[in-house]
Parts: structure tokens; C-alpha cells; sequence
């Protein structure tokens, strides 16, 4: 997932691009508006993270200019300001949430997992397809409830696979959100970690979740939700 | 007396009213008087020529003559009277002249024809003005012949301007008397009329001292508003610097305490680093709290300014939800409004987006599916209801969040924060906050805010 954080104060940024860099997440960082419009509109963002506060355009102006350029991906607003009239205004030309500063960076991460999440069409935390359950919160993953211990790039595939359940995830958009966007792109890269979800999560090939389209991508087969109601 | 004066504007406009009106009615007055005098003049003149006609008769040797005692006005045989008297033949010899006329002549320039008058004036250097008639007559004698005839009359037109002048100075005179008496009158009743207004700046100026509270009402009707403005602002003015100053107190002594734990944890070798940042994350949490809290009961305004236009409620409640629906949207709660139509209150629009936003805020967090928010507009005040279906608050929370919020120093749940700036805010416009059960099942919060002038039943 590709991130974009937009804040003008550069030890809370360094700081944000280390947490949601150390979860997984590609992240584009911008210390003014201006620089947050180029890279929000040159590179593929799943989510951007805005401050309101921003110098040369603000914060206001820079959602306001996404939307006008059909960027519909979540904006999240990060505002020292607490008052109501600043937070329904930023809501209203386009922004998706807000979270007042200081914060703690779980609730900004967690937030912004949800923001992912219903971009994705999902409405609950969990992510459940078929026997597969990803708990976006704990970042945990269990196969017909038995925990399944994945390493942080496979984790993020499949996340990413189940967030566009149903849909095809070509390579080169799994490498865009999971890569940097310098990385030297090596889709045999993506072959070997989709082969190693498959075995960990349908070691006797019982449910065949993840389906390969030669020369399109990959696609989550398993249906959203689980099989049977619990 | 400055024109900054009220008093001395007044004065000074109808003065020149008083002086432009009169102008026009002197002159006005002249031009009447003296059309009127002309036109008697030339009746008088009329008569004199009438009488003159009438006198002269055919003499035995058949020409025309005057007897010895024609029996005309007295004033034609006095000589210089004013009054005088010519006929002259169809040659422009007089052949008649009225013993009046001594040592001047009389010289025509144009002659009427029979039948025509001729009004002019006589103006030679060094004599009297005169204002003359003229009046061709054919004379037709017993012989059956008739010869041309001029008569003219002529009259001083001294007396008339005489009277002219007297009249205008007359009248001027009396109009500056007029004048005179108005702006004393005047002068008097404004000393009267203006009175309360110099016992409110003397008021004023007692309270800028420290000597009195509040401006007396009891004051002509044009000023009890101004009045009651006025009350209305120092009384605010002087709860706003109290509250400010109390907040920084409370601000000041609040941050003190966490403050403190930190310098001392710094320095705390018994204290491993892990339970050290535990520690350091709780008193940061406790001092934003505090400052946020803090902050939003300072911002909260009470509507102090009078220039305040209604708010309609209606768009800000919606607003809010707007906001709220999106930050919310995984619960997929369900928020009915029942506003009435057109609610508007009088209040600062920060401060009822504060209110309407932490209790709508407040519902929508610890609902489970439903929320409604009323909002009732009367004369006397707005109520406003927001209801939830969640769990409830526990039986002391009204004392715990609503009169413990006002105790700064206390510290207060989260989720306090928002009631306790709510009742801060809507102690400030007069009004108060209730909480109780709401029929959805979960709490339901009234916040009633009375109209300015209306004050709530205890």
C-alpha cells in the first residue's frame, strides 16, 4: 500500500514515514502542499495523510485540488485545530477522516488501515475470505482459526489481495503498492512470495485462493465472507 | 461648543433652516407688497385722470379749459404736493397745468393715441421721482368738430418705496425676533431633552472608574435599548476577563502536575526505560488532555458580541452529521433529525457548532445503531435533544462530567471532556444541560439555550 504524508513539521514526519514504513507500507513523503500535489499526482497513491497547516498551499487547498483532479483515493486530515467548523469544512471538500494532534501513531495507523479497508469495500477490520481471516488491527492472520505467521511483505500481499477480492492485481500494481518507488521491479519477485502465501495458507491445495492469470496477474478467488455463518 | 456637540448640531441646522426659510418668506413677502403697492398706485393714478377728464369742459370760446374751480383733489392746487396734473393739445402745448406742477417740465416722449393709456415712470436728475399715466383723448365739441387731447397724471413714487422699505424692515425685524426666541427655546429644551443621555456618560465614566456596577435603566425610552446593550456587554465583558483569567489558572495549574511527574521520572534510576515511556505517554495524554479541555471552554465566546445575526441550526446539524457519517461510516449508524423548520438562535456560530458537534459526536460513539437529534425553537428559548440506543451513562455521571467539568482541576474521562465544554458553553448563554434516559434506550442529552432577554426557570 503507497502512502502519501503530507506535514510540514519534519521530526513528526520523519517519525510517521518510520512507523508506517516499519508496518509495510510504501510511503511518499511531501513538507509542504505544493510538493504533496506533484507526488500525489505523479506516482500511484492508495491513501494520503494530510496536514491542514501545510505552507505554500494548504492543507484545504491540496484536497480540494486532489478532488478536483478525480483523485478518489482516502484522505486522511491531520489538524492541530480542534473545532468543529474546521473538521466539518476539511470533511466537506473531500477529506474521508480526521485524527487531532498530538495523536498516538496506533490510532493514526489504525484509522488508516480503516480508510484502506472501505476503500477496498470492506466494512469490518476483519477481512474474512472463505477459511482465510486477516485481522487488519492486530496485523494477524489465521487459516480456519489457526494463526498463521506470515513475514511483513507477505502479510502485506495478502492483504492487499484480499482488499481487491474478487478483482485482478497485475504485477506491476502489486509492485507499485508494495514497493518503493525506486525498487528495480522484478515480477519474478511477486511469483516467489505468491508461491510461498499459497503454500502457507492451502498447503494441500484444498481451496486454491489465489488464482494466477497468465499474463494479467493475480486474483483472491475465495469469496468475501466466511463460508458458513458463525 | 464643538460641533461633536448634539447640541450644538442641532442649533447650528435649524439656525440655518430658521435663516434660509425666513429668507425666502421676506422676499416672498416683499414681491407681494410690492405688487400690491404698484397696483394701487396706478389705481390712484386711474382716479386722479378720471377726475381730471371729468373736470374739463368746453370753454364759451369752444376749446377746451378747465373752470376756475374745476373742484379736483386738493392736492393738485398744492403746489409740490406729489400730485399733478397736465392736458396738452394735439400740438404738445399744454394747454392745462395743475398749480402743483411749479419750476419743472414735463417732456414726453411718446404720445398715446386717443383711447390709449400710457403708464411710465419720470425719473429726471435732481427731482422727484414720479410714476405718470398718460391718456389720449378725442375731445368732440358742440360743433360737431373734435380735436385730439393728451391728459396725464402724474404721482411722487416716494411714499410708496417710503412704505416699501418700512415694510420690509418690519418685517425683517420681527423675523430675527422670531428667530431669536426659537434657538433660546430651543437651546432650553435640548438642555431638558438631552439630560439622561449626560447622566449616561456621567454613568459610564462612574463604572470606568470602579464607582458603580451597571448603567441605570430607568431611562427614556430612545435609550433603555442602548442601555440594556450596554449592561449587557460590560456584564460580559467583565465574565469573559474573569473566565479568561480563570482558565489560565486552572491551565497553568494543571499542566504543573504532569510537569512535574515528568521531571521526576527523568531523573528516576528505579524506573526501567520501557515503564519510563509508559509513564511519559500517560502524562503527555494527561496534558492534552488538560490543554484541550482548557482551550475549548477559553474559545467559547457566549455570544458576547451584539452583532450577532441568527443562526439557523438546521445546516450546522446536518453538517455535523455529514462529518460524522463519514467518520463513522463502518458503524452504519442510522441518525434521524427531527429540527424544527427554521430554528435560529442568536449565538455565536463556534459556539453552537462546539455544542451540536461533542453531544452528536458523543452518540454517535457510544450508540449501536441509532441516533436522533430535536432541536425545538420557541420564543423563549431552543432545546435541543440528541438520543442514543447505546448502553447508557451510569446514575452519578451527570454530577461526574457536568459539575465536575466546571472544576478544572478535576481530571475528566475522555469522553467528559465534550459534556463538560457543552455545559461550560451553554452556561455562558444562560442555559443549561440534562442528561437522562432517552426512549431509544441509551442517554439522551437536552441542552436548553434561552433567548436573549429570557432567562431559564430555576
Amino acid at each position: 500500500m503507497r502512502v502519501l504524508i503530507v506535514e510540514d513539521d519534519s521530526s513528526l514526519s520523519r517519525s510517521l514515514v518510520a512507523e508506517f514504513e516499519a508496518r509495510g507500507f510504501k510511503v511518499l513523503s511531501a513538507p509542504d502542499g505544493r510538493e504533496g500535489q506533484y507526488l500525489a499526482t505523479e506516482y500511484p497513491v492508495d491513501l494520503a495523510i494530510i496536514d491542514l497547516g501545510l505552507p505554500e498551499v494548504s492543507g484545504i487547498e491540496l484536497i480540494e485540488s486532489l478532488r478536483a483532479a478525480s483523485k478518489d483515493y482516502p484522505i486522511l486530515v491531520l489538524t492541530a485545530r480542534d473545532r468543529w467548523q474546521d473538521k466539518v469544512e476539511a470533511l466537506k471538500i473531500g477529506a474521508d477522516d480526521y485524527v487531532t494532534k498530538p495523536f498516538h501513531v496506533e490510532e493514526l495507523i489504525a484509522r488508516a488501515d480503516a480508510l484502506l479497508r472501505r476503500a477496498g469495500g470492506w466494512a469490518q477490520s476483519e477481512l474474512v475470505c472463505g477459511p482465510i481471516t486477516l485481522d487488519t488491527r492486530s496485523q494477524s492472520v489465521r487459516l480456519e482459526g489457526q494463526q498463521v505467521e506470515l513475514t511483513s511483505f507477505e502479510y502485506r500481499l495478502l492483504e492487499y489481495l484480499m482488499l481487491h477480492a474478487g478483482e485482478v492485481c497485475s504485477k506491476t500494481q502489486i509492485t507499485e503498492a508494495l514497493y518503493d518507488q525506486d525498487f528495480e521491479r522484478d515480477s519474478n519477485v511477486i511469483e516467489v512470495f505468491i508461491g510461498r502465501l499459497r503454500r502457507k495458507l492451502d498447503p494441500d491445495s484444498a481451496h486454491k485462493p489465489i488464482e494466477t492469470l497468465r499474463g494479467r496477474g493475480y486474483r483472491m478467488v475465495l469469496p468475501r465472507g466466511a463460508p458458513e455463518a458463525r | 461648543m464643538s460641533l461633536q456637540s448634539l447640541r450644538a448640531r442641532v442649533l447650528l441646522w435649524v439656525s440655518v433652516a430658521l435663516i434660509v426659510l425666513f429668507a425666502i418668506t421676506i422676499v416672498g413677502l416683499a414681491v407681494i407688497f410690492q405688487r400690491s403697492s404698484e397696483l394701487a398706485l396706478r389705481d390712484a393714478l386711474q382716479v386722479q385722470l378720471l377726475g381730471l377728464i371729468a373736470a374739463a369742459e368746453e370753454s364759451e370760446d369752444g376749446e377746451l379749459s378747465l373752470p376756475d374751480d374745476p373742484g379736483l383733489d386738493l392736492s393738485l392746487t398744492v403746489p409740490e404736493s406729489g400730485v399733478y396734473g397736465v392736458i396738452w393739445d394735439a400740438d404738445g402745448v399744454p394747454i392745462w397745468r395743475s398749480a402743483s406742477w411749479v419750476g419743472r417740465e414735463w417732456f414726453v416722449t411718446q404720445w398715446p393715441i386717443p383711447g390709449e393709456r400710457i403708464y411710465l415712470t419720470v425719473d429726471e436728475e435732481g427731482l422727484l421721482e414720479l410714476e405718470a399715466l398718460l391718456m389720449g383723448i378725442r375731445w368732440d365739441f358742440h360743433d360737431g368738430s373734435s380735436l385730439p387731447y393728451t391728459f396725464g397724471i402724474a404721482l411722487a413714487r416716494e411714499p410708496y418705496l417710503a412704505r416699501e422699505a418700512a415694510f420690509r424692515r418690519n418685517l425683517i425685524g420681527w423675523f430675527a425676533v422670531v428667530t431669536v426666541t426659537m434657538l433660546i427655546v430651543l437651546t432650553i429644551v435640548l438642555r431638558y431633552a438631552l439630560k439622561p443621555l449626560r447622566r449616561l456618560v456621567h454613568e459610564v465614566g462612574e463604572i470606568e472608574t470602579g464607582r458603580r456596577q451597571v448603567v441605570t435603566e430607568r431611562l427614556p425610552s430612545e435609550l433603555t435599548g442602548l442601555a440594556h446593550n450596554l449592561n449587557f456587554l460590560i456584564d460580559s465583558e467583565r465574565r469573559r476577563s474573569v473566565r479568561y483569567r480563570n482558565t489560565l489558572d486552572d491551565l497553568a495549574h494543571s499542566l504543573k502536575t504532569p510537569l512535574a511527574s515528568i521531571r521526576v521520572l527523568l531523573t528516576d534510576r528505579g524506573v526501567d526505560d520501557e515503564a519510563k515511556m509508559r509513564a511519559l505517554d500517560r502524562e503527555v495524554s494527561r496534558m492534552d488532555q488538560r490543554i484541550g479541555y482548557q482551550l475549548r471552554r477559553a474559545r467559547a465566546t457566549g455570544g458576547t458580541g451584539l452583532g450577532l445575526a441568527p443562526v439557523a441550526l438546521g445546516p450546522i446539524v446536518e453538517d455535523i452529521v455529514g462529518t460524522l457519517d463519514k467518520v463513522y461510516r463502518d458503524k452504519q449508524v442510522s441518525c434521524e433529525l427531527d429540527i424544527e423548520a427554521g430554528a435560529r438562535y442568536q449565538g455565536d456560530p463556534g459556539d453552537l457548532n462546539e455544542i451540536l458537534g461533542n453531544l452528536i459526536e458523543n452518540a454517535y460513539k457510544y450508540c449501536r445503531k441509532r441516533v436522533l437529534v430535536e432541536v425545538k425553537s420557541s420564543v423563549e428559548r431552543v432545546e435541543i435533544v440528541i438520543h442514543d440506543d447505546g448502553p447508557g451513562l451510569p446514575e452519578d455521571a451527570e454530577e461526574a462530567v457536568i459539575e465536575r467539568g466546571a472544576r478544572a482541576d478535576e481530571s475528566i474521562p475522555g469522553e467528559g471532556i465534550g459534556l463538560a465544554v457543552v455545559a461550560e458553553t451553554a452556561e455562558l448563554y444562560q442555559g443549561s444541560v440534562r442528561l437522562g434516559t432517552s426512549p431509544l434506550g441509551g442517554t439522551a442529552v437536552g441542552v436548553i439555550l434561552p433567548r436573549r432577554g429570557y432567562r431559564l426557570k430555576k
